[in-house]
């Protein structure tokens, strides 16, 4: 072999292949700059305010870039030299993202966290951001506790230390139905699954479908078992999932034949669980080829006239007549009588990282999208999000709903329950307990697990955790 | 041969790698050609064998993954939960399944293609950037599109009710049992271009004359092919065979794009199930254990392949 | 390779070419069919408008090319000395080269952000690329490996006779008859550090570091899932790479044959 002889310059070769290596990785990295802020003072704003400068990076899942952008303008009337840019994160990866990120200056000031385990859990990221509790303190004062709704307290609390600052909380436990079509086929909205069952089967006949849920996205799957357990017994659930119910309780396994009835009894549309909720379920709703779905209080920004026909071309609808979307309270499967309630969590909240070098602006940004009168206006009008500030709700009169001869008065009281829910959604369920219910509520669905079997393995999970 | 010796002159400096180590010739060091691969060697320890270190110190934690958040020592723990983790053998399960089908189903396509390839077909180099275009796309691209065309509504069961096969349409992607080959099809359409170009490649050395030669003897197309070309293309088929097994054992984005591992666990793979264990189920001392496994798995399983057909290769 | 007489068994070649490719052209229509639903080619104008399109481009193009950069030297190097020099431990070296194929990139990322952060590189371009380039040497190495079997001994030992040094045989003899396997190695690692998405997604946080596979995501959030927007951007995405794959058809085949797996 030609290597046996050895090369004369064994040296310049191996100097040779080093720089050649050096200098490819010294011309790669490179850097860049971003600009600074046009300031635009505007009334509201103090000398104070105005004084106070910074570049802000947040970062999150929601909300979406218009909103944000809205937000963001807000908080600029008042803070006209902080300048802040929202990143938004997908959903799914936000987490592994995130970890890294804070634990590095380089990384966000301003994070989204959500209670419970989800992307974004409190726990998790508690040792990456600072307490919040002597900002909102004074902002709202120390009895700050009573002014902003509950489920952006206790949920967003980890030993003591307020993680995030509630910017506003969502509620499931109701459907929505087109209305359009409802009316097309004077059908009313179903209280009773013989009821739901004869609207589906008209629908059918029609060529419509009923109700579409995404249940390959569990959790989701976990709003509609929910709904089922609140019609049995409120607040169960929630009871359970802090450990003081048993899951193998008979009254769950009620439920989960509720649940296993939606998917025999026709109800489900045919291969649910090889759906996702997003984008499959929604697009298919906004799209007019289903009449119902399982959302919650967040798809309430479908009833503004923008909002949908911006969902429904996104569905892919060309030139969209915009649908009139009503809330309706889960039908009554178990026969109890008892509907309507709802429950319900902080949405998100606003972090600030304990490595980021701007934290008094970035505590001025949280505080006011959080707690004050303005910012939490902007919140409430988007109607994605309830206010996490008590008192504040939307201005109606400045909303284009696409029907507000039907869609007013509903939605009024549709919010209204909201705010008295007692229950929670996703704040007690641990990221185990999570997995356990994916494979519970898919495992009845596709009958490969009993009722036994799945809420077992629910119990096993909440047993661990002790 | 051992690789203290090597390692131990991979510290010093480069131009000391050189010297003379007793045994050799002396016009020829035995270590006149490390400096050449040492770049790659470094890019690859620094990079790659630095973190496999981590994942094995990480699979004896439990740990949520989180660099402020301390971990706890368990030992071996997590490899013993792994051993009676239902879902890990069934995603194992999965692999091997899903690798004899997409290997087989990939090479047939791939070889058939290449060889009509090489015959005279108008349109040809439409024809072959049309089969490689899917290599070139981002699995994420098409994912949404898949899932699109398997759906209730999709493309796939219109074009059933159309041949008059409507009796057949169903939401594919809803039952584990026509999700699989669903993921298997996608990966198909995905991965043949490569498959295709490495045979088309390996037939363009073929020489003429061997195939002027069989023909004389009366031998038809597809006895060639048999009989002449597909043994000629050995060597491509055995090094497709082991970074077939390597893709399959990594496999992850289109599961975890298209069905999420599911449903209930059905289109679970190795890698889907690492993923989600560290993403979403905040275990990566766990997930580290899986990774471990994985691993193992493959350097095993590529040089099983690669001795079996070596030896095939001297028979 | 088939020996085809006859006008009629020509058809039926081409019949089957054609049949065996539709399977694979379906999907891409369907894409392109997705892209312009709802506001057609405003989706088009849609992703334009995130502003954000030449910056990424920028990123990811910076990224792939110093990718290609890095491998390319490295494995041009190492595939030569693995192919015509003695190694000690020649073997070993090649398959812990090999071995490193099989690493997922989603298990590393934790561990190589530590590594990344140690060298303060993180939110820098070459955090993902150096890691990028590591994934893909492996395979590089494995093709360009064939190749440079390929090439006779005698040429260089001609060249050695006449006093050329090791690097100067590479530089004036190897390197020239390799453009080739070039192709090969640009179009694979191509494909893979402008497709890549964990990674910069994890490594690079500023904005103006963003990458194009990035671009969809812009269409999605908690809430929303603009499927129209998520196909525009994806398919934007992908022309760059479509059209290099075009430009190098001819050579990047050639350099397999070349090379080839054997």
């Amino acid at each position: 072999m030609w290597g046996a002889k050895r090369p004369n310059s064994r040296r310049s070769a191996s100097i040779g292949i080093v720089s050649v290596a050096l200098l490819v990785a010294s011309a790669c990295s490179g850097s860049s700059s971003t600009a600074a802020p046009a300031a635009t003072t505007a009334p509201g704003a103090t000398a104070a305010t105005t004084a106070l400068t910074g570049d802000l990076t947040w970062w999150g899942w929601t909300p979406t870039a218009d909103l944000a952008t809205q937000m963001i303008a807000g908080f600029n009337k008042v803070y006209p030299n902080v300048k802040v840019t929202f990143v938004s994160k997908p959903i799914d990866s936000y987490d592994s993202v995130l970890g890294p990120a804070i634990t590095s200056s380089k990384g966000p000031d301003v994070f989204n966290v959500a209670p419970g385990s989800l992307n974004g859990g409190v726990s998790q990221f508690a040792p990456g951001a600072i307490d919040m509790t002597p900002a909102i303190t004074a902002a709202l004062g120390s009895d700050w506790k009573t002014k902003v709704a509950p489920a952006g307290v206790d949920p967003m609390t980890v030993g003591g230390k307020l993680v995030g600052l509630q910017v506003g909380a969502v509620y499931s436990g109701w459907m929505w139905i087109n209305q359009d079509i409802f009316d097309k086929y004077s059908l009313k909205a179903p209280t009773t699954l013989a009821e739901w069952k004869t609207v589906c089967s008209t629908l059918k006949t029609n060529g419509v479908g009923c109700f579409v849920q995404g249940a390959g996205q569990w959790a989701f799957d976990m709003d509609t078992f929910e709904a089922i357990c609140e019609n049995i017994a409120p607040d169960l659930y929630t009871q359970a999932a802090q450990g003081k119910v048993k899951w193998t309780d008979p009254r769950f396994a009620q439920a989960m034949a509720n649940w296993k009835s939606l998917f025999d009894q026709g109800i489900m549309q045919d291969g649910a669980v090889g759906l996702q909720q997003y984008p499959d379920a929604n697009n298919l709703f906004l799209s007019g080829k289903y009449a119902m779905v399982m959302m919650g209080s967040w798809y309430t920004s479908n009833t503004v006239k923008e909002t949908m026909v911006n969902g429904m071309t996104a569905a892919g609808v060309t030139s969209p007549t915009p649908i009139t979307i009503m809330p309706i309270p889960f039908p009554d499967l178990a026969g109890s009588g008892k509907t309507g309630t709802m429950f319900g969590d902080a949405d998100y909240g606003l972090a600030v990282s304990a490595k980021s070098s701007q934290q008094e602006a970035a505590k001025a940004f949280a505080i006011w999208i959080a707690t004050s009168q303005a910012g939490q206006q902007v919140v409430a009008n988007t109607l994605n999000l309830i206010p996490a500030l008590k008192g504040v709700g939307a201005q109606w009169d400045q909303i284009n709903l696409v029907n507000p001869s039907k869609q007013l008065t509903a939605l009024q009281a549709y919010q209204t329950t909201a705010v008295s829910s007692i229950s929670q959604r996703l704040g007690d369920v641990s990221a185990d307990l999570n997995t356990a219910f994916r494979d519970a509520l898919i495992g009845m669905a596709s009958g490969q697990k009993t009722a036994d079997q799945a809420l077992q393995g629910l119990q096993a999970v909440q047993d661990a955790a002790k | 041969m051992s690789t203290a010796p090597a390692h131990e002159t991979l510290g010093r400096p480069v131009n000391a790698t050189g010297r003379p180590r007793g045994r050799s010739s002396p016009l020829g060091s035995r270590l006149s050609g490390l400096p050449w691969i040492l770049p790659a060697i470094v890019l690859v320890i620094g990079l790659i064998y630095f973190p496999i270190g981590y994942l094995g110190y990480a699979s004896t934690l439990n740990w949520n993954g989180f660099i402020l958040s301390t971990p706890t020592s368990i030992g071996d723990a997590n490899y013993a939960k792994m051993f009676g983790d239902p879902v890990f053998w069934n995603a194992l399960w999965h692999t091997v399944f899903f690798y004899v089908i997409t290997f087989s189903v990939q090479t047939f396509i791939g070889f058939t293609f290449a060889a009509v390839m090489h015959s005279r077909i108008r349109l040809g180099n439409l024809y072959k950037a049309i089969v490689f275009v899917p290599v070139v796309l981002a699995p994420a691209t098409m994912a949404p599109v898949f899932r699109q065309i398997f759906d209730q509504f999709g493309q796939f069961n219109w074009l059933l009710s159309s041949i008059g096969l409507g009796s057949l349409t169903r939401p594919w992607l809803a039952d584990p049992t026509t999700a699989m080959p669903v993921i298997m099809f996608i990966t198909v359409w995905e991965w043949t271009g490569l498959t295709f170009v490495l045979y088309y490649a390996a037939m363009s050395q073929l020489s003429p004359e061997i195939l002027e030669a069989a023909r004389v003897d009366g031998a038809g197309n597809f006895r060639t092919l048999r009989s002449i070309v597909w043994p000629m293309c050995r060597g491509t088929t055995a090094a497709l065979a082991v970074l077939g097994l390597i893709g399959a054992l990594k496999t992850f984005d289109i599961p975890y794009l298209v069905t999420h591992g599911g449903p209930n666990h059905g289109t679970e793979f190795l890698g889907t199930y690492i993923y989600y264990t560290m993403a979403q189920g905040k275990h990566f001392g766990y997930a580290a254990t899986l990774a471990i496994a994985l691993l193992v798995l493959a350097v095993a399983g590529g040089v099983l392949l690669r001795i079996s057909t070596s030896r095939s290769d001297k028979e | 390779m088939f020996d085809i007489h006859g006008r009629w068994s020509r058809l039926g070649l081409q019949l089957l070419a054609t049949l065996m490719i539709l399977p694979f052209l379906a999907p891409l229509v369907f894409g392109l069919q997705g892209s312009l639903g709802g506001l057609g080619l405003g989706n088009y104008a849609k992703v334009w408008n995130t502003g954000i399109v030449p910056t990424v481009f920028m990123n990811s193009a910076i990224i792939s090319v110093c990718t290609i950069a890095i491998v390319y030297a490295c494995t041009m190097l190492a595939a030569f000395g693995f192919s015509k020099l003695r190694i000690m431990g020649r073997e070993v070296w090649f398959w812990a080269i090999l071995a490193a194929l099989t690493v997922p990139e989603a298990v590393i990322l934790t561990p190589l952000f530590v590594v990344a952060s140690n060298f303060d590189l993180y939110d820098e371009l070459i955090a993902v690329i150096l890691p990028l380039a590591a994934l893909q040497v492996p395979f590089t190495i494995l093709i360009a490996r064939n190749f440079f079997d390929g090439v006779p001994n005698e040429i260089m030992e001609a060249a050695r006779v006449d006093g050329a040094n090791g690097l100067q045989v590479f530089w004036s003899i190897v390197l020239p008859l390799t453009r080739p396997i070039t192709a090969a190695i640009i179009v694979f690692t191509l494909i893979s550090s402008w497709n890549s998405y964990l990674l910069p997604m994890l490594m690079l946080t500023d904005q103006s570091k963003q990458v194009v596979t990035l671009l969809p995501s812009f269409f999605t959030s908690q809430y929303t899932n603009d499927q129209t927007g998520v196909l525009a951007a994806a398919v934007i995405t992908a022309v760059p790479e479509v059209l290099v794959y075009l430009l190098f058809q001819k050579s990047f085949e050639r350099g397999l044959s070349a090379g080839a797996l054997k």
